[in-house]
């Protein structure tokens, strides 16, 4: 029997190897390299996804489109592969924290939800390290939410923008170009005294250091609670840790201001969408993807392997997903969305921009910041001498 | 008894397939591994151990198999054999194929099987040592960013006579690696507005096989072309001689393949560091420690091929450290490993821990490196005869193959965003390439330069907010340039101050090093003939 598959498989690759992915293939777009994390959440989903009954035995075939930090393939897919029937964009929390702050191709608004997981992110801190003395924290464009947290936790209730800013250029060592699971070496050793993780990594790269004693869990910011339309609910498998009660317990009152807005916009934009698969708007294969996510989602076996390497969250499956994204996009208002650009460019040094597209209540704009040219790098020269001449 | 008949059957279609890798020019074990994808998931489904057996037994085969066309034609097979070829070629111009090729084997075998051994054997213990704090003997961002200054420094024993054009040639190639995304603000550096030239976001964005096939494959290709064949005399004849010589000398200069091995060793234990690294490293150590040659480097000094293939495979061997203990990859070939692993069900980022605990993975993993390793050096020894032929072989034969190879290669390279751009930049490095060997600007400098200049990059930003060095008047700098505050806490709330350093023990011996070899590679500088 074993001599039969040998063979078959060497037929398949053959064929593969000099025809690519076959027409019929139901491609999952990874918007990184094999690996990854994005990539490794594919890799677990594609095995689960192909068992769905609703997909008659398909073959289900991961491309990896790496690039401009993990946007080439998300614009690659709005550009051209959205519009063929059995191509799935996969997308990551940083897509989401990319949409709202800088120039990207890609619109959620333009697609349709095929199924996703409504994640969390969880910071972990060595134990006796007192954020109020200082901390030190792995940099990265997706790691804006933890650097709105820390300077919240840090200064207290009622500050202003401005003040936050001070409060994290004063007292938060923002460490930048480590990348991947390299941080997680970096925080194990001891560089730097705070990290954060999704729910998979942090039970196999963090917890293991909880459970020795030698780091506690701090944070974490919360579940997008979709069923009320929005605010977060706390994470069953870190109870207590949500960023509004630790930061609660901590000062007597409860986080507010612009500062705060900005926070809960724009993690639920990272965590809520953390790992999702998206379609075409229109794409006559729609319901059967959805189908299948949710046959997936219910499949026992898969339970259990999500459970193991991904922890226990919920998926969110078809039209919850597209109001999802109506959630999302109500978040983004003009106050908070300012108080992020200017926290963006001010403490964490990220050229990002004022996106007034996206905002729901640009009629009471009233606004500060003069929108900056994702583009305005010195790397754009030779373009604008083109466009000059 | 039948996983063990199909597991010396995988470990053989890896190790053709893996030999056929390497020789292709330019694609190497990286772009050999991503070609797997696509059908990987077809050979699980026949038993997932065997694919992991398969998937070694490439990774092996092609480290030793990328010797080929580095030294028959001088044309690296992967990045990790170019500095081989420095020497090698010139060996086979002389008719000495066979003697540079035994060699580089023997070396590139010996040195895989005793670090590949001692990974496997020590893999349960590495982990207390990887995560060590730096005061305790560890390895922390502080001592990579040392690291990769000392092999920066090692610049100076590849240079050429004209070392001023080997210091643009280092200049340029540091230039290059900035192309791409600011690690700072996330923004496009150097780009002219091409999106792809990004990268993926985290350090270079000019991707390295164009580089590397358009510098040093495409212009000695094309040069070639003028010639009827490489070798400058074909006396088949003293074959045997020149085996058993090629053979012995890699024996006689075993102190040369260990210091090589033990290189490749420790750069491939350090994650993030990379392939190609370790083999310029260990090249520049070979020219270093043998200032009175007879033979100048360049022009053919076996030792110039023992030194960097000694660093080869064991590179190779030890970045599986990481690779299986963190899921965090050694080198780039490691990433596509991790891909791959997880697409058999082996999910090493995520589970690393308990993958150890499986005891049929950890066998199907060390037999198939050290058995790949033995038996393609074998192969490689016993066919020999056959395969040097190519270099007495009119070229216009196989120049349109070579191409097709190297274009496909370099397609591949860019996964399903980048095809046809990566095959654009070959062009522009091929005329980049030539321009510099005609005008001798050093070639091999200006790879030191790109492989090493956005990670020192990193690792400078990384040192210098982790640590109080420089102080007060860096932070005037900063605030000049950058015209842009920066607050106290900055400097108050960094991990230490640069007096702490003096507490760890790696960083220190890292640094005295690095400080020896810089002020003896400028006193030696200029040693090699080659750009």
């Amino acid at each position: 029997m074993k001599v039969s598959k040998l063979v078959k498989s060497m037929a398949v690759a053959t064929g593969v190897i000099f025809s690519g992915t076959a027409m019929s293939d139901i491609i999952l777009m990874s918007p990184q390299k094999p690996g990854s994390g994005t990539s490794v959440w594919t890799e677990i989903i594609a095995k689960e996804f192909a068992k769905a009954p609703a997909l008659n035995g398909e073959n289900v075939v991961i491309t990896y489109n790496p690039g401009v930090r993990d946007m080439a393939g998300p614009n690659k897919f709005h550009k051209t592969e959205r519009f063929k029937d059995n191509v799935i964009m996969v997308s990551h929390g940083g897509n989401g924290i990319s949409y709202v702050q800088e120039n990207v191709k890609y619109d959620y608004t333009a697609y349709d939800s095929v199924c996703h997981q409504n994640l969390n992110i969880i910071m972990g801190k060595h134990v006796g390290v007192n954020e109020d003395e200082g901390i030190s924290h792995i940099a990265g464009s997706g790691m804006v939410p933890e650097g709105l947290a820390i300077a919240m936790m840090i200064g207290g209730p009622y500050k202003t923008t401005q003040e936050y800013i001070d409060i994290f250029n004063d007292k938060v060592t923002w460490i930048n170009g480590l990348n991947g699971s390299e941080r997680h070496l970096a925080f194990t050793r001891g560089e730097v005294t705070a990290s954060r993780a999704n729910p998979a990594q942090y039970i196999s790269k963090i917890q293991p250091l909880v459970d020795a004693g030698k780091v506690e869990t701090w944070l974490h910011h919360g579940i997008l609670d979709i069923a009320n339309g929005g605010g977060t609910i706390d994470d069953p498998n870190y109870l207590g840790k949500r960023f509004e009660d630790v930061f609660e317990a901590k000062w007597g009152v409860a986080p507010s201001g612009d500062l705060y807005d900005a926070y809960s916009m724009i993690h639920s934009w990272r965590d809520a969408i953390q790992k999702a698969m998206w379609v075409n708007k229109g794409n006559p294969n729609t319901a059967k993807y959805r189908q299948a996510c949710e046959q997936m989602a219910n499949n026992p076996e898969s339970i259990k392997v999500f459970h193991k390497k991904i922890g226990k969250y919920d998926w969110i499956v078809g039209e919850d997903g597209n109001k999802t994204i109506d959630i999302l996009m109500g978040l983004i208002k003009d106050k908070p969305l300012q108080a992020l650009v200017k926290f963006n460019q001010e403490a964490l040094g990220l050229k990002s921009i004022y996106k007034a597209e996206l905002v729901a209540d640009l009629a009471d704009s009233n606004s500060f910041i003069v929108p900056v040219r994702s583009s305005g790098s010195a790397g754009n020269w030779f373009t604008e001498l083109l466009n000059i001449n | 008894m039948e996983f063990y008949l199909f597991a010396v059957l995988a470990l053989f279609a890896g190790i053709v397939y893996g030999l056929i890798i390497g020789i292709i020019p330019a694609a190497g074990a990286t772009t050999g591994l991503v070609a797997l994808f696509p059908f990987i998931v077809t050979l699980k489904s026949v038993d997932p151990y065997l694919a992991v057996i398969f998937i070694v037994a490439v990774v092996a085969a092609s480290t030793t198999g990328d010797t080929f066309t580095s030294v028959l034609l001088g044309i690296p097979g992967a990045n990790s054999s170019a500095a081989t070829m420095v020497d090698g070629f010139p060996l086979a111009q002389q008719g000495k194929a066979t003697y540079a090729l035994s060699a580089a084997v023997t070396t590139s075998t010996v040195n895989g099987l005793f670090w590949g051994s001692l990974t496997f054997l020590l893999l349960p213990w590495y982990y207390d040592f990887i995560i060590l704090p730096p005061v305790q003997g560890g390895v922390g961002q502080a001592e990579l960013f040392m690291l990769c200054l000392l092999a920066f420094v090692t610049v100076g024993f590849v240079s050429t006579k004209f070392w001023g054009r080997s210091l643009i040639a280092l200049a340029m190639g540091v230039f290059l690696a900035l192309v791409g995304t600011d690690p700072v603000t996330a923004e496009p550096r150097f780009t002219m507005g091409f999106d792809f030239l990004m990268g993926d976001g985290n350090g270079k964005g000019i991707p390295m096989i164009p580089v590397i096939a358009g510098l040093f494959a495409m212009p000695e290709m094309l040069l070639a072309l003028r010639n009827t064949t490489l070798a400058n005399k074909r006396d088949m004849s003293e074959h045997k001689q020149q085996l058993i010589d090629g053979i012995k000398i890699s024996f006689v200069e075993w102190k040369l393949s260990a210091k090589g091995g033990l290189i490749g060793a420790i750069i491939g234990f350090l994650p993030g560091l990379g392939g190609g690294m370790s083999d310029w490293m260990a090249y520049g150590q070979t020219v270093a420690s043998n200032p009175n040659e007879k033979i100048p480097f360049g022009k053919g000094n076996i030792k110039g091929v023992i030194g960097p293939e000694g660093s080869n495979n064991s590179q190779k061997a030890s970045s599986f450290i990481p690779t299986v203990l963190f899921g965090i990859p050694g080198a780039p070939f490691a990433a596509v490993v991790i891909g791959l692993f997880s697409a058999i069900g082996f999910e090493l980022t995520l589970d690393s821990q308990s993958i150890m605990g499986d005891g049929l993975f950890f066998n199907s993993l060390s037999f198939g490196f050290l058995s790949a390793t033995l038996i393609t050096g074998i192969i490689c020894l016993y066919l020999m005869r056959y395969i040097t032929m190519i270099a007495y072989v009119p070229y216009k034969f196989y120049f349109p193959i070579l191409l097709a190879f190297i274009v496909w290669a370099t397609y591949t390279s860019g996964f399903s965003t980048y095809g046809w751009e990566n095959v654009a930049l070959l062009g522009v490095f091929t005329l980049f390439g030539l321009a510099m060997k005609n005008w001798m600007f050093s070639r091999p400098a200006l790879m030191i330069g790109f492989i090493l200049g956005d990670k020192i990059e990193m690792l400078s930003y990384q040192f210098f907010q982790m640590f109080n060095v420089g102080g007060y008047p860096l932070i005037k700098l900063s605030e000049f340039f950058t015209d842009k505050p920066v607050g106290s806490g900055k400097i108050r709330f960094a991990l230490g101050e640069g007096k702490d350093l003096l507490e760890h023990p790696v960083f220190m011996v890292t640094f005295v090093l690095t400080m020896f070899v810089l002020v003896w590679g400028w006193r030696n500088r200029g040693k090699v003939d080659y750009a």
